[in-house]
Order: C-alpha cells, then sequence, then structure tokens
C-alpha cells in the first residue's frame, strides 16, 4: 500500500501517456496541431501556418473565419487575413502576406488603418502609412471584426 | 546494484513504464523542426564544405575559444544518410535527437537495475526526476544540430553504468573512446574524464587504475592539442549571464565583471550547483529574488524549488546516513551515491564563465541517479519505521513524485512551444520582401530552401490552443 502510494503520481503520469500514445496512433495525442483558417492563423501569430496555407494554394485575399476568443470575445469573425493582422498587431504577418500576394485597395486600406486605430500597434502603422498619407477617416467605416449585426 | 539483473516482474515493468513514458515525449521532440539558430549554419557549413577533410581542417578555425570537429562532421554525415536513404533532413536530424532521449533513458535504466518491487518504486520517484528537471529538459529543446550535450551525457552515464560492472580489458578501451567522442563535439564533453575520476575515486569496481591513466593521458594530450592549436578558454563576456535578478549581456558582463572576475566566477559555480540541487537560479538569474521583490511568486517557481528542494533534502539524508563510515566500508549503492554526487558538484565547476541550464545537464543526469539510490535507501528502512512515521515519509515521496511528474508534463508543453516557436523562425528565413538576402551559393541556397520547406511543412501547436495556464506553471 505504501509502494502503491509513492508510485502513484507515476502511475497517473504512464497512463496518461499511454493516452497520449493510444491518441497518437488514431492520429491525435497530446495538443495536436489544430486546422485552423489563413486568418486563424495569422490570428494565432502563427506566421509558419498561414505561410503553409499560402504555398498550398489558399487565397490570401480571401475572408476566413476566426473563431471565438482569438480576435473577438463571444462571437466569431469572417476577416481577410490582412485584417486579421492588424487586428492581432502582427507586424511580422502583415508584411508577409502583403510579400506573399496579399491586396491592399484604397478602402481595405481605410478599413485596416481604422483597425489599426483601435488596436494601436505602431510596426502595423509604419506598414500601413507607407501606403498612405495623412490621417484616415474613419466615420462610417464598420470594423471587421465589430459583432455581426 | 552489481548483480545481474534477471528479467523479474519488477523489471519488467520499470521497462514498460520508461517506454510508455517515453514514447509521447520522443513525439514531442520529434514536431520540434530543425532550429534556425545554432543549426542552419553549421548545416550549410557541413553541406557546402568541398570534402570531410577539409571541413574537419576548416572546423578547427572557426573559432579561437572552441574545438568541435565532430559538430560540424556530424551534420555532414546525417545530410549524407539523408540522401542516401532519401529521407528528409528533419526525419534524420529530429531522428538522432530522439534517439538520444532514447539512449539516455536506456542508460539510466542500466545505472539504477531495477530487480525487485523497492527498486520498482523507487524507479517511480527518480525516473520523473530525470525527465522534470530542467537540465534534462535543456537537452530536448535545442540542437546544434545535434544536442551535444546530451551526447555527452550519455557518455558520462556509460562510464558509470561500466564502472558499476566488474572489471573487463576493453573497459579502459571503450572509455577512451567514449572521452574522445565526447571532448570532440564540445568542451563539457570533459564530464566523461571527470565522470572517470570520480568513478575510481568511489571505488567503484569497474574503473581500474589502467581506464584512469589512459582516460587521463588523453585528456591531457587534448589539453596539449589546443594549447598547440591556439584555442583559449572562454572568458567573461563571451556569453551572457545572469548575476543576481538580471541576465547581462556578454558586453555588460565584461564591463562589469571583466577587470575582476573571481568574485563572478565563484557567483557561478555556486549558482550551477545550486541550479541543480534547488532549481533556482536560473541562467544566473534568482526568479525567488525576483519573487521576493515583487511580493508575488510565479507557481512555476514555487513547483520547481518545492521539488528539487525536497529532493535535494533526501539526497543529504542519505549522505548523511550511510556516507559516514570509511570508503572501504561503502556498500556498492554507497560507492554509486558517492560517484555521482562528486560528478553532480564537478559539473557545476564548468559553470564558472556563464549559467546555461546545458552546461549542468550531466550532472541532472547524476542527481537523477542519487535519487533513485536516495529513495530506494529511505524506502527500505520504512518498515523498521514507526508506523507514523513510515506514512509520514511515503505522503512526503508521493508528494514530490507528484510535482516531478507535473514537470515532466511541463516539457510536453515546453516542447509544443518550442516547436511553434522554431516553426515561425523558418518563416522569416528567405523572405519574399527581401530576395537580396536570399544566399548566392546555389548549394547553400537549395539547403537551406529545403530545410525551409520541411520546416513549414511540420505543423505545429499555437500556444493559442494549448492550455492558458501553461505558461504560468511549466514556462519560467
Amino acid at each position: 500500500m505504501m509502494r502503491l502510494l509513492i508510485a502513484g503520481p507515476c502511475i497517473v503520469l504512464t497512463a496518461m501517456s499511454a493516452w497520449w500514445t493510444t491518441g497518437l496512433a488514431a492520429g491525435g495525442g497530446l495538443w495536436p496541431p489544430d486546422d485552423v483558417t489563413l486568418a486563424e492563423a495569422v490570428a494565432t501569430r502563427n506566421n509558419a501556418e498561414a505561410l503553409r496555407v499560402i504555398q498550398q494554394g489558399v487565397d490570401p485575399n480571401r475572408p476566413g473565419r476566426v473563431r471565438d476568443g482569438l480576435l473577438t470575445n463571444g462571437y466569431a469573425v469572417d476577416v481577410l487575413p490582412v485584417e486579421a493582422a492588424v487586428a492581432a498587431q502582427r507586424a511580422d504577418a502583415l508584411r508577409m502576406l502583403l510579400a506573399n500576394g496579399a491586396k491592399v485597395d484604397d478602402h481595405e486600406l481605410t478599413v485596416l488603418r481604422c483597425l489599426e486605430q483601435s488596436r494601436h500597434d505602431s510596426g502595423v502603422r509604419d506598414i500601413l502609412d507607407e501606403r498612405a498619407a495623412g490621417e484616415a477617416d474613419c466615420s462610417g467605416v464598420q470594423l471587421p471584426i465589430d459583432r455581426p449585426r | 546494484m552489481l548483480e545481474v539483473a534477471g528479467r523479474s516482474k519488477a523489471a519488467l515493468l520499470a521497462l514498460a513504464i520508461a517506454a510508455l513514458i517515453t514514447i509521447p515525449l520522443a513525439n514531442s521532440l520529434y514536431r520540434v523542426p530543425i532550429q534556425v539558430s545554432d543549426s542552419l549554419e553549421p548545416i550549410v557549413v557541413a553541406a557546402t564544405a568541398a570534402s570531410t577533410i577539409s571541413l574537419l581542417k576548416d572546423s578547427i578555425a572557426f573559432s579561437p575559444t572552441t574545438l568541435r570537429p565532430s559538430r560540424y562532421l556530424q551534420a555532414r554525415w546525417l545530410l549524407a544518410l539523408a540522401e542516401s536513404a532519401k529521407v528528409t533532413y528533419t526525419a534524420v536530424f529530429r531522428g538522432v535527437h530522439v534517439a538520444l532521449l532514447v539512449v539516455l533513458v536506456a542508460l539510466f535504466m542500466l545505472a539504477v537495475r531495477v530487480r525487485d518491487w523497492t527498486d520498482l518504486t523507487a524507479f517511480s520517484v527518480a525516473f520523473l526526476v530525470l525527465l522534470g528537471i530542467h537540465t534534462f529538459a535543456a537537452m530536448l529543446f535545442e540542437a546544434f544540430p545535434v544536442n551535444h550535450y546530451a551526447e555527452v551525457g550519455a557518455c558520462a552515464l556509460a562510464v558509470f553504468v561500466l564502472a558499476q560492472r566488474a572489471p573487463r580489458r576493453y573497459v579502459p578501451v571503450v572509455v577512451c573512446a567514449l572521452l574522445v567522442a565526447a571532448l570532440s563535439v564540445i568542451e563539457s564533453g570533459a564530464m566523461v574524464w571527470l565522470a572517470v575520476v570520480c568513478c575510481a575515486a568511489a571505488g567503484m569496481p569497474g574503473i581500474r587504475r589502467s581506464t584512469v591513466i589512459s582516460s587521463t593521458v588523453l585528456f591531457g594530450a587534448y589539453l596539449l592539442v589546443r594549447h598547440q592549436l591556439g584555442i583559449v578558454s572562454p572568458g567573461i563576456g563571451g556569453h551572457g549571464s545572469g548575476y543576481g535578478t538580471t541576465f547581462y549581456s556578454a558586453e555588460e558582463l565584461t564591463q562589469k565583471f571583466g577587470a575582476h572576475p573571481a568574485g563572478f566566477m565563484l557567483y557561478n559555480v555556486v549558482g550551477g550547483l545550486a541550479s541543480l540541487l534547488f532549481a533556482e537560479p536560473r541562467n544566473g538569474v534568482y526568479s525567488l529574488l525576483i519573487s521576493w521583490r515583487e511580493g508575488e511568486i510565479h507557481p512555476v517557481v514555487t513547483v520547481n524549488v518545492l521539488s528539487s528542494l525536497a529532493t535535494t533534502i533526501l539526497l543529504l539524508w542519505y549522505a548523511a546516513r550511510y556516507l559516514r563510515t570509511r570508503r572501504t566500508d561503502w556498500s556498492p549503492p554507497d560507492r554509486a551515491f558517492a560517484a555521482a554526487a562528486v560528478i553532480l558538484v564537478a559539473n557545476a565547476a564548468l559553470t564558472a564563465v556563464y549559467i546555461k541550464d546545458e552546461i549542468i545537464s550531466v550532472g541532472g543526469l547524476f542527481y537523477a541517479v542519487c535519487t533513485f539510490i536516495a529513495v530506494r535507501a529511505l524506502i527500505a528502512s520504512l518498515p523498521q519505521r514507526r508506523v507514523t512515521l513510515a506514512w509520514a515519509l511515503c505522503v512526503f515521496l508521493a508528494a514530490d513524485a507528484a510535482l516531478w511528474g507535473f514537470r515532466v508534463a511541463g516539457v510536453h508543453y515546453q516542447l509544443r512551444y518550442d516547436a511553434f516557436k522554431t516553426r515561425n523562425d523558418w518563416a522569416e528565413v528567405l523572405r519574399e520582401d527581401k530576395r537580396d538576402d536570399w544566399p548566392h551559393d546555389t548549394r547553400e541556397l537549395a539547403v537551406t530552401r529545403r530545410l525551409q520547406s520541411e520546416a513549414i511543412e511540420r505543423r505545429t501547436t499555437s500556444p493559442s490552443f494549448l492550455p492558458r495556464r501553461g505558461d504560468v506553471y511549466w514556462v519560467e
């Protein structure tokens, strides 16, 4: 009984490890990689995954679903990958997307600059300011991460 | 510990436990891509060298303070293996890292030799200490592109295992081969020679005078070769390191301690030993002092310090209880404990210039060996104790093992985090918007592109999908 008590933690870890191994054989296991959209990869700072998804042929200009809790609280949103990068304050991801085919037209640039004004990131602002001078007019601009009505 | 291990139920169960815990750990380790830092450069150098001989010659001149020819040779051989076996570079390099993990676990099992239920119970605690100690995790987190500290650890443990057995004629040859292998990858290979000396000094039967003399001559020759090649020992300022509550850069350390380094070196050696025994400091920085100043202690520090403190108390109890007698009266476990403990202390001396977990990783292995011996002795003594005290000691051991088990689970978490970071580093290599920075050498570009492609294809888990409080409990 005493020995069992001492070995208890190891037995628990062994059982958990066996469970993880079984899950592994079934394609899961402990903390497996999540299936994410391009926008979700960007929102979760997963630039490498974003690059992989783009290299697999996913259009970086198509909106993708971002689940609740990553960019927003209480609801999921459909956003462009560049919007996810600005909302997540990821200048490196925004730069990577622009270098790999993401396009930003004048309207989208305004949306991104307004989004940046609500999230504030100097790195993101520097990239966006290279593409437009002056202050963005955000009156009437619907932010992509706002709760859909 | 000197008898031939039988295939008892306890031994088989220990093997099963080790296998079951190690398999998912190996999977977590295998998921980490090849690193950009510390790995890309030696792989590219190894791949673009005109020949193995020229690589060997050039590697001697790579640094004025290091002599690590096998670092580049291993990379070249592993690249060739990947090509000939037609598998990915990642499969080979990460496969070697997993193999090193398995070898370390196997050598630990040989070192502790579970034969009965008491051994198995002690193993159930010590094995968690082996995998959960921060210095073991350090052997898993980085590769250069092979983790040389893990190689040195395997060589030192192999010496220890040989020392436990009856003397054989081949031992001096094997030990010298292990020493050469370890010294050719990293300077910490000196730990293999120290292990020989410590085992011999403790009177372990497998190491005879001939082994000590031959390995000492070899180590002396190594030092002579270094001297002849003009390779000097690294001084303060070669690496960043912590002091008190602050981590200083190499330049800051030179300014602060360069003129009078003795005090800082003593601080490091004491810190290296304290890190092994109490899980503090880490890289020279005392998180406990930071917690004291800020009035809030981080849970990971609490778990690490309490588990290490409880285990170290056990080791001190064993030393005080069993090593008081003359050396000639020591039992085989006493000799093994003494040798492992002195190796552990000697390892701390290697941190004189700067502290990092990898440098004391060999000491961490022997800390786990000492734990096995001490826990075994404590469990064996339980029937002679009062019932209440015996139960109290059981609860103490179980609580300690639970904390160590928690640390082992944290290794999985940290490896996921490491895999994520490492893979993301590759997104910054060969950037589309910085094509001017791409390598001009076609071979270098091809190797870099292939490594990047393999890393990007290797899907990892984002910390956003890991347990939210994982950082608080597992990352220091």
